[in-house]
C-alpha cells in the first residue's frame, strides 16, 4: 500500500450543505451552465427521480420541491481544507489532487496503523459533514480506484481482480473516447484492458494507450505535494446582513471545527482565540480569547465564545466573521502579544479614511454624472490616483448663466396662471418678472421610484434668475444662476 | 390654425417608432388631424395600413419615408406625385437590392438624380443637418444643408423645426432658422412624431435598448429625455411655434402640395402575351372552350351557359390577362412534370376548371361562381396553386422571376410580429429580469402561442415573477403595449406579386434572406387592399409525396393516374372511416381522427365536409356536434328558415362552408353581388372586428326585412362571426378533398410507394419518421435499415411490402459525401469495409454513424464489428481509391454484439427512428399494468386504465377552452388522452418537457373514439424511451 487517497463523491453538493444546515435532509441539485442549458451537476438522494445531466426546469418537473443552488466556492474550499488536514493526519506528504479529493503517499507507513487511521479519519470527517471514502494501493491511480468503489474504506491487494469490473468512467476517457467506447459497448476496464492495448492504439492513437494504461492501473505518478497549513484562520461573510446569534454560533462552530481539526493534523493546539465581527456600519468588533488551557477541543472553545457573545450588543448588523487561532505546541506556552501596527504610507489616504470615519465613507468621494437623464443625480467614486487628461472641449461653446444648485433644494409654493408660475412663497418668497420654460424630463418608468421633473427658469423682482422645478415631490427652487 | 403632421414613425421603422399606423391613425383622428404623412425608415411598410385607417377615420394618409443616406444620415422625404412615389421606390429598390437584407443606403448621387415629385425636410437629431451641427458644428451642418439644398432647390426643400421642451433643443433651432432665412427656405413644424400617445413612450424606450443591445437600468442617456413625441393637436403646436407662425401654418401649405395619396396608386397587371391577332379575352375564350371540348367532352347546355356567364364577367372585370398568366404557369408547370393544383375560391370557376387550373368541376359540384368573381367586385380574384414543395415549387418560382424580371416579380411580404413569448423575452431582458425566470417562463409556456387558461400575471408568478416584483407592472403594461408590433419583415409562404413594368413603381423591393428571392414591403392584405394581384405558388408537402409516388409507381411499372382514380373506392373509405389516417393529408390530426369514426365518410362529398368541419369556425359556431348528430339521425334536419333549405341541404341544414353563408344573405337577405363580396371580403379580413360587426348588423336588417325570424337570423349570424375564424370555402374543402383521397387511396393500394414518398420529404404534417415507419409495419410494410451497398440517397421501394431507407435518414452524414461515395459504388462496389473505408471521404464522426445506423452490416459482421474497424487508422489511404483493394481485412472484430436494446439506441441516436419493434415493446414488461393503444377499444366506457407511451402530440387548441390533448405512441398504435385546464396546470412542466408520458385515467368511448380523460400524468420513469419528435401546440 504506497499510496491513499481520500475522496468526497459529490463534493460541491455535500461543501454547501455543510455550510448550509437548512438544506440538509432536502432534495438539493447543484445547477451549472447559463439559460436553458442549466443542467443538474449534483443530487442529494432526496431528490428522487432527478439525475445529473437533467436540465434545472425537467428536474423541476419531476421533483418539484427541489432546491437548485449553484455552487459555493467558499463553502468548498473550507470543506476542502478539512479534507487536507484529515490528509495530513495520515502523512506529512500529501496531494491536493482535486476539488475533493487527497492523494497520500504512504510510503515508509506502518500498513496496519495507516488502515486504522484511515477509517478514523472517515468517520471523523462523516461527523463534520464531509461523506468521504478511502482507498489505498500501490499506485496513486490504484489508490483512487480503491477511493471510488469503497463503501468507506478500501485497501486494493489484488489489483487486476480489483479492476476487472470497475466503470469505464473512472479511468476519465475524454469525451470524444467515450462516445467509441460506448459504441463498442465496453462498459468496464475490464472489457477495455480485455482488448490489446495495439489494437486500441490503432484505433485511439497515443491517448487510447494513455487510457489503456490507466484502466490497466499501470500508469503512475509524481505527486504534486502540498505544504500543511501554517496560520489557522477562518473568514467570511454572509450574503445578507444578520442580527441574531444562532447562524453566526453555526458558522463558528463549523470553523471551529475545521481550525481544531488543522491544528490536530499538524500536532498543535490552540493558545488563543481571536474573533473579528465585521459590521453592517463598516466597523468591526474584536475580540481575543485566551483559553484558561491550550487545547483543540471545539466544545470547550465554542462556550468561551458563546457566554461572551451573549453579552454583546453590536450598533450594527453583522455582515462577517472570521476566527482565528493562535496555535502553540501542546506542552509550551508562549507569552506575550504582538501588534500590528501597519499603517498605510500614503497620508491622503490615510487622511480620507479618517474623513470617511467622521462623515461615513459614502460621503467621501469625486463625484461623477450618472449616466441618466435623472436631474443633479451623481455618484460618488475612489478618486483617481492620477488626473485624467481634460476632454476636448465641445463644438459648441456653453451658453448662458452657471447654475449654482442648492442641496438640499429649497421647497417654495409656486401661483400659476395660464400654467405658468407668477409667483412664489414658502422658502423663496417674490413675484415672478419673467419665465422661461418649462424643460420636461422624465425617465425610470419601469421602477418603483419613477421621476418625473419640470424645470423652469424665472426672474424675480429683484433681477435674480432662480431654477424653480416641479417634480412628483411639489415645487422647488433648484438653485441660482450666477 | 390648422396643423399637419408630416414627420411621423410607426412600429414599421422597426424598433423605431412605438405603435402600429393604425393607432397613429386613431389618435390622428381623435386630434382631428386633417393628414397624417408617416415617414418609416426606409420603406413604405406601413402606408397601407395607415392609408385604410385614414379612409376610416376621414383624414388624409400623407406618404414619407426617412430615407437612410451612405453617410449615415437620414433624411425626411416626402411624396408629392405620382412620380415622385416612383422615384422614392427607385431608390428604396436599388439601394436594398444591391445589399443584403437591411444594409441598404442611398447614395447622395442617386438621389441628386432622382428626386421628381419628391420633397426633402432638413430632419432630426439624425438629419443631415443637425447631426452636422451637434458634431462639428454651425459652419459645417450650413455645408450639409447646402448640399441638400442644391438636390432639391429651395421650393422642395423644408427645414424642420421641432420643440420637445428638452434643455438646448433652441441653439439647434436657433441655427435652423437663421439659416433657412439666410437661404429663402420655408420653415416647418413637426414634433417627429414616434407615438401616438405619451403613454406609449415605454414602448420606444424599448425599443432603443432591444436596437442598443442594453437593459433599460444600463441605457442612460441612450433613452429620450422625456415623453412629448406624440401626436399633437394644432392648438398645442400653434403653442410651441407662437413666436413661428408660419412654420406651423406651412405644414397646411406643404400637405397640400402632397397630392399623392395611394389612392391614386396606379398598378396594372401584365398583359398575357397573346398571338397576332387576338385579344387577351379572345385568347381566353379560345382556350377556354378547348380545355373545356377535353374536360367535359360537349361543351353544351349548363357548362356553356356557365363558361359564358364566367368570360363575359371576366372580360368586363379586366381580368383575362391574369387567367390567361396563370393557365400559362400551369402549363408550365405541368411541362416540367410538375404537380399542379388550384385551390380556394378559383374552384369554383368553370374556367379555371376548362383551363386546367383547378381539378374541381364546380357545375357537378354545385358550386357557388360569386364566392370566386361577381359583378361589383373590384379587388383581383384569388387565384392559389398547390405545388410540391422544395426544389419543384422553387422552379416555378424562379420561372415567374425570369419571365417578369427581378423588379417585375416578387414574394408578398410576411410581417412577423412579437408573439407571446417573443415578447416576454425581449421585454424581459430590457427590464433586466433574470434569464432563468424567461427561461422558466418559455419552459412553462413551451411550444408556441397557444392560448392560456391563466392570466400573464399568474403566468409570471409561475415562472418566478411574484406580485410584489417592483417591475411587474411595467412588465406588464409593456408586453401588452408590444405584444403584436412588427419585429421585422420575413416573406410570405407563396404569395407573388406581378405587374406591368417595374413593380418597385408601386412598392419597393427588397432581398429576401433566402437567395435568388425579392420581396415587397407589403404584405398579402395590404396587396389586396391596394388592389396588387397576388398568385400564390404553394408548396404542399402532400403534393410532393403525390408526385413522388406516382413517379416511384411509375418506374415501378405501377402507374397511376390520379385522376382516374375511382372516387368510391371501398377499401380506402374503410381506411378512413376506421381512422387509420397516419400520414394523409388533411385527415390525420387528432382531431380529425377522433371525427372520422362518428363521421363514418362514404362518399367524396362526405370527405370534403371531414375536410372543413374539423376548423375553427364551425367549432366555434357550434356546428360540429349537430352535423354529426343529424348525420347519424340522432337528431332531425332543420333550417332555420324553409327557403334555406336548398342551400344546406347538402350540409343537413348546418352551415359548413363561406358560400352557403354568402347564398343566404343573397337569398334570403336580397344582398346583391357586391354586396356579397363585400360580406366575403369582411370574413376573410381578419385584422377589423368592426367591419365584420358591421356586416353582420347590415345582413341582420336585410333578413328582418325579407321576413327571416329573429332565431334564425341570430343563427346565421352566429354561423357568419364564426367563419371569421379560419372557416373554409366549400370549393376549397373540395379540392383539399381531392387531394386527401389521393393519399389514402394511394396508402391502401400502393402503401410501399407512399411511405417512402412521405418519409423523403420530412419534415411534413403530424407525425414524426418514426411514428410513421411503425405505422407501415402496422400496415405490413417492412422498413429496412440503412446499407451502404444498396440505399440510395432516399429511401426507396424495394418490393411490394419492402422499402428501404436512404442516406438521408442519417443523421450527421453529409450529401455531398453521400453523393460522391453514390458514384464511387456505382463505378465499383465495395467489397470490404477496408475498402469502403479507402474508397470514400467520410469523416471520422460519418462513418461512425454509418456503422452505428448498421449501414455497413453488409461489410462487416454486425455494428460493433464495423465500429471497431471504422476506428482503424490503417483502413484509409489515397492510393487506392479508385480500385477495389482485396486487403487483408482485419481480424475478427473482439467486440461482441449490440443487444436489442442497444441496437434500438443506436437507431435512435442516428436515424430518429428504428426499423424494429416499437421501444414500447421492449419496456413493457418492466410496467405492469399498462393498456396498450391497441387493447382499448376492449374497456369499457368508464372504465379507469393505465396508458403509457412517447409523446408524439401535445395540442391545446384555442377552441378547447384550455383543454390539453396529448396523443401517446405504443407498438400497437396511438392513444389520446384528454387534459382537463386544471390538470394541465399542475402538470405543465411533465407534459411539456417530458418525452414519454405514463397517464392514468377513465375511458371514454363515444361511437368508437377512444378518449382517456386524464386523472394523473406522470413522467416514465429512468427515461426509458428515447425521445422522439412531437407534433406540439402548432
Amino acid at each position: 500500500m504506497n499510496y491513499a487517497v481520500l475522496i468526497v463523491p459529490d463534493f460541491a453538493l455535500h461543501a454547501l450543505r455543510r455550510s448550509e444546515p437548512a438544506l440538509v435532509g432536502k432534495p438539493v441539485a447543484l445547477v451549472a451552465g447559463e439559460g436553458r442549458r442549466a443542467a443538474l451537476t449534483e443530487v442529494s438522494p432526496e431528490a428522487t427521480g432527478v439525475t445529473p445531466g437533467l436540465t434545472a426546469t425537467m428536474a423541476m418537473a419531476r421533483c418539484p420541491g427541489i432546491i437548485l443552488r449553484t455552487r459555493d466556492p467558499a463553502a468548498e474550499v473550507e470543506a476542502q481544507r478539512i479534507l487536507l488536514a484529515a490528509a495530513f493526519t495520515l502523512s506529512p506528504r500529501v496531494e491536493a489532487t482535486a476539488a475533493g479529493i487527497c492523494t497520500i503517499d504512504l510510503q515508509g507507513a506502518d500498513a496496519d496503523q495507516t488502515e486504522a487511521a484511515m477509517r478514523l479519519r472517515v468517520i471523523e470527517l462523516n461527523q463534520m459533514g464531509i461523506p468521504a471514502r478511502a482507498g489505498a494501493g500501490a499506485t496513486p491511480l490504484l489508490a483512487r480506484y480503491a477511493a471510488r468503489s469503497a463503501e468507506s474504506v478500501l485497501l486494493v491487494h489484488d489489483h487486476w481482480k480489483f479492476l476487472q469490473s470497475l466503470p469505464l468512467a473512472v479511468a476519465e476517457p475524454t469525451p470524444g473516447q467515450r462516445v467509441i467506447l460506448e459504441g463498442w459497448g465496453l462498459k468496464t476496464l475490464g472489457a477495455l484492458t480485455a482488448l490489446t492495448k495495439a489494437d486500441v492504439g490503432q484505433r485511439l492513437g497515443a491517448e487510447g494507450v494513455a487510457l489503456w494504461e490507466r484502466a490497466a492501473g499501470e500508469a503512475t505518478r509524481v505527486l504534486r505535494l502540498v505544504e500543511p497549513v501554517r496560520t489557522f484562520a477562518a473568514a467570511w461573510e454572509y450574503a445578507t446582513s444578520i442580527d441574531t446569534l444562532e447562524p453566526l454560533t453555526f458558522k463558528l462552530q463549523r470553523f471551529a471545527e475545521r481550525l481544531a481539526f488543522e491544528l490536530r493534523g499538524a500536532g498543535l493546539v490552540a493558545e488563543s482565540l481571536t474573533l473579528t465581527l465585521k459590521l453592517e456600519d463598516e466597523s468591526a468588533y474584536r475580540r481575543e480569547f485566551r483559553l484558561p488551557e491550550p487545547g483543540s477541543d471545539v466544545a470547550s472553545w465554542m462556550r468561551v465564545l458563546i457566554s461572551h457573545l451573549e453579552t454583546v450588543r453590536l450598533a450594527s448588523h453583522l455582515i462577517g466573521a472570521q476566527l482565528m487561532a493562535t496555535p502553540v505546541r501542546p506542552a509550551q506556552k508562549q507569552a506575550g502579544l504582538f501588534e500590528t501596527g501597519l499603517r498605510d504610507p500614503a497620508a491622503f489616504w490615510e487622511n480620507l479614511a479618517r474623513v470617511g470615519a467622521l462623515i461615513g465613507d459614502d460621503r467621501v468621494g469625486t463625484p461623477v454624472r450618472v449616466d441618466t437623464h435623472r436631474p443633479d443625480a451623481f455618484t460618488l467614486v475612489r478618486p483617481a490616483d492620477t488626473v485624467p487628461a481634460s476632454k476636448e472641449s465641445s463644438v459648441h461653446a456653453a451658453r448662458g448663466l452657471v447654475l449654482r444648485r442648492f442641496r438640499p433644494a429649497w421647497p417654495v409654493q409656486v401661483t400659476l396662471v395660464d400654467e405658468q408660475p407668477t409667483a412664489l412663497a414658502g422658502g423663496l418668497i417674490g413675484s415672478i418678472r419673467q419665465v422661461n420654460g418649462p424643460w420636461r424630463a422624465d425617465g425610470e418608468w419601469w421602477r418603483p421610484e419613477a421621476w418625473m421633473s419640470e424645470t423652469w427658469q424665472v426672474e424675480l423682482e429683484d433681477a435674480v434668475v432662480y431654477q424653480l422645478a416641479r417634480s412628483d415631490k411639489g415645487w422647488c427652487i433648484e438653485g441660482v444662476f450666477d | 390654425m390648422p396643423y399637419v403632421e408630416l414627420h411621423a414613425r410607426s412600429a414599421f421603422s422597426f424598433l423605431r417608432g412605438g405603435s402600429l399606423p393604425e393607432s397613429l391613425a386613431l389618435e390622428a383622428g381623435r386630434l382631428q388631424l386633417p393628414a397624417l404623412a408617416l415617414c418609416d425608415r426606409d420603406g413604405v411598410y406601413g402606408a397601407v395600413r395607415l392609408h385604410m385607417a385614414a379612409k376610416e377615420g376621414g383624414f388624409r394618409a400623407l406618404v414619407g419615408c426617412e430615407l437612410t443616406m451612405e453617410d449615415g444620415a437620414v433624411v425626411p422625404l416626402l411624396v408629392a406625385t405620382q412620380a415622385g412615389y416612383r422615384r422614392l421606390g427607385g431608390l428604396l429598390t436599388t439601394a436594398n437590392l444591391r445589399t443584403p437584407k437591411g444594409e441598404g443606403r442611398v447614395t447622395w448621387r442617386e438621389l441628386a438624380e432622382s428626386n421628381e415629385g419628391l420633397i426633402a425636410l432638413t430632419g432630426d437629431g439624425e438629419g443631415p443637418v443637425r447631426r452636422v451641427w451637434r458634431a462639428q458644428g454651425a459652419h459645417a451642418a450650413a455645408e450639409a444643408g447646402e448640399k441638400l439644398r442644391k438636390v432639391f432647390g429651395p421650393d422642395r426643400l423644408f427645414v424642420e423645426l421641432q420643440r420637445h421642451y428638452v434643455p438646448g433643443e433652441e441653439d439647434e433651432n436657433e441655427f435652423l432658422i437663421d439659416w433657412a432665412r439666410a437661404h429663402g427656405l420655408p420653415l416647418l413644424a413637426t414634433n417627429g412624431v414616434t407615438y401616438p400617445t405619451p403613454e406609449a413612450r415605454n414602448v420606444a424606450d424599448v425599443f432603443a435598448c432591444l436596437r442598443e443591445h442594453v437593459t433599460l437600468d444600463a441605457a442612460g442617456r441612450k433613452l429620450a429625455l422625456n415623453r412629448e413625441r406624440h401626436l399633437k393637436a394644432a392648438p398645442q403646436m400653434a403653442a410651441l411655434f407662437t413666436d413661428l407662425p408660419e412654420a406651423v401654418s406651412n405644414t397646411e401649405r406643404l400637405a397640400e402640395r402632397l397630392e399623392f395619396t395611394l389612392a391614386n396608386l396606379g398598378y396594372r397587371f401584365p398583359d398575357y402575351g397573346v398571338p397576332v391577332g387576338e385579344t387577351q379575352e379572345s385568347f381566353l375564350r379560345k382556350m377556354t372552350y378547348f380545355g373545356a371540348q377535353q374536360r367535359y367532352g360537349s361543351v353544351a347546355g349548363e357548362v356553356r351557359r356557365q363558361l359564358e356567364r364566367e368570360l363575359t364577367l371576366i372580360g368586363k372585370l379586366g381580368f383575362s390577362g391574369y387567367f390567361l398568366i396563370v393557365w400559362d404557369l400551369c402549363a408550365f408547370a405541368r411541362e416540367r412534370g410538375i404537380l399542379v393544383q388550384g385551390r380556394g375560391s378559383a374552384a369554383n370557376s368553370a374556367v379555371c376548371y376548362s383551363l386546367g387550373i383547378t381539378a374541381v368541376d364546380p357545375i357537378s359540384s354545385k358550386l357557388l361562381f360569386e364566392r370566386f368573381l361577381s359583378e361589383g367586385r373590384t379587388d383581383w380574384p384569388d387565384i392559389d396553386l398547390d405545388l410540391p414543395s422544395m426544389e419543384r415549387r422553387e422552379e416555378v418560382i424562379q420561372e415567374v422571376y425570369r419571365r417578369y424580371g427581378r423588379r417585375g416579380a416578387a414574394m408578398t411580404a410576411n410581417v412577423i410580429t412579437f408573439r407571446g413569448k417573443s415578447t416576454m423575452r425581449e421585454v424581459g431582458k430590457v427590464l433586466g429580469i433574470p434569464d432563468d425566470v424567461l427561461d422558466r417562463f418559455s419552459s412553462l409556456f413551451h411550444g408556441g402561442d397557444y392560448p392560456q387558461t391563466i392570466q400573464l400575471a399568474e403566468q409570471l408568478k409561475m415562472a418566478g415573477v411574484t406580485a410584489d416584483h417592483p417591475r411587474l407592472p411595467a412588465l406588464l403594461d409593456t408586453c401588452q403595449r408590444v405584444y403584436g408590433l412588427p419585429r421585422h419583415l420575413g416573406q410570405h409562404s407563396g404569395g407573388m406579386v406581378l405587374c406591368a413594368g417595374p413593380l418597385n413603381d408601386y412598392v419597393p423591393l427588397e432581398n429576401a434572406r433566402m437567395p435568388g428571392r425579392s420581396v415587397l414591403q407589403w404584405d398579402k392584405s395590404d396587396c389586396e387592399d391596394m388592389g396588387i394581384v397576388k398568385v400564390d405558388l404553394l408548396g404542399l408537402g402532400m403534393m410532393a409525396v403525390l408526385q413522388d409516388t406516382l413517379e416511384i409507381c411509375s418506374v415501378r411499372g405501377q402507374p397511376v393516374d390520379l385522376a382516374r382514380i375511382p372516387k368510391d373506392d371501398p377499401a380506402t373509405f374503410k381506411l378512413i372511416q376506421e381512422a387509420d389516417t397516419v400520414g394523409l393529408f388533411q385527415i390525420e390530426s387528432r382531431a380529425q381522427m377522433s371525427t372520422l369514426p362518428r363521421m363514418k365518410p362514404e362518399t367524396f362529398y362526405d370527405l370534403a365536409i371531414e375536410v372543413a368541419i374539423i376548423r375553427p369556425g364551425p367549432i366555434q359556431g357550434n356546428a360540429v356536434n349537430p352535423y354529426l348528430a343529424r348525420r347519424a339521425g340522432r337528431e332531425p334536419v332543420t333550417y332555420p328558415d324553409e327557403r334555406a333549405k336548398p342551400i344546406l341541404e347538402r350540409t343537413l341544414g348546418v352551415v359548413l362552408f363561406q358560400e352557403q353563408i354568402l347564398r343566404l344573405a343573397m337569398e334570403l337577405g336580397g344582398f346583391t353581388a357586391s354586396e356579397a363580396d363585400e360580406l366575403r371580403r369582411a370574413i376573410g379580413f381578419t385584422r377589423s372586428q368592426e367591419r365584420l360587426n358591421r356586416m353582420k348588423e347590415k345582413l341582420a336588417i336585410a333578413l328582418a326585412r325579407n321576413g327571416v325570424s329573429p332565431p334564425a337570423i341570430t343563427s346565421i349570424q352566429q354561423s357568419l362571426a364564426s367563419f371569421a375564424l379560419y372557416g373554409f370555402p366549400e370549393s376549397h374543402a373540395i379540392s383539399f378533398a381531392l387531394i386527401a383521397y389521393a393519399s389514402a387511396w394511394l396508402k391502401v393500394h400502393r402503401p410501399a410507394a407512399f411511405y417512402a414518398s412521405l418519409l423523403n420529404n420530412q419534415p411534413m404534417g403530424f407525425y414524426s419518421p418514426a411514428s410513421l415507419v411503425q405505422d407501415a409495419r402496422r400496415h405490413g410494410i417492412k422498413t429496412l435499415p440503412v446499407c451502404v451497398q444498396v440505399s440510395e440517397r432516399d429511401c426507396r421501394v424495394e418490393s411490394d411490402d419492402t422499402i428501404r431507407l436512404g442516406f438521408s435518414s442519417v443523421r450527421g452524414v453529409r450529401a455531398a459525401n453521400v453523393s460522391a461515395m453514390l458514384e464511387t459504388r456505382k463505378n465499383l462496389p465495395f467489397v470490404s469495409t477496408a475498402d469502403f473505408l479507402r474508397r470514400t471521404d467520410f469523416s471520422a464522426a460519418e462513418r461512425r454513424a454509418l456503422a452505428k445506423a448498421g449501414a455497413l452490416n453488409e461489410l462487416a459482421q454486425h455494428r460493433r464489428a464495423a465500429l471497431w474497424q471504422v476506428e482503424d487508422s490503417e483502413s484509409s489511404g489515397e492510393l487506392f481509391r479508385l480500385v477495389a483493394v482485396e486487403a487483408p481485412e482485419p481480424a475478427l472484430s473482439p467486440l461482441e454484439m449490440m443487444t436489442h436494446l442497444e441496437r434500438l439506441q443506436a437507431d435512435y441516436e442516428t436515424l430518429g427512428l428504428t426499423t424494429g419493434r416499437h421501444p414500447m415493446r421492449l419496456l413493457r414488461e418492466n410496467l405492469p399494468g399498462l393498456w396498450t393503444a391497441g387493447s382499448l377499444k376492449q374497456a369499457r366506457h368508464g372504465e379507469r386504465v393505465k396508458i403509457g407511451g412517447a409523446v408524439i402530440t401535445r395540442q391545446r387548441p384555442g377552441t378547447a377552452k384550455g383543454f390539453c390533448f396529448i396523443t401517446l405512441e405504443d407498438e400497437t398504435g396511438h392513444a389520446n388522452a384528454i387534459v382537463r385546464p386544471d390538470l394541465f396546470e399542475d402538470s405543465r412542466l411533465v407534459i411539456n418537457l417530458e418525452p414519454a408520458l405514463i397517464i392514468r385515467g377513465r375511458v371514454q368511448n363515444e361511437q368508437g373514439t377512444i378518449h382517456i380523460m386524464a386523472e394523473e400524468i406522470v413522467a416514465m420513469p429512468n427515461a426509458a424511451l428515447p425521445a422522439q419528435a412531437s407534433h406540439d401546440f402548432r
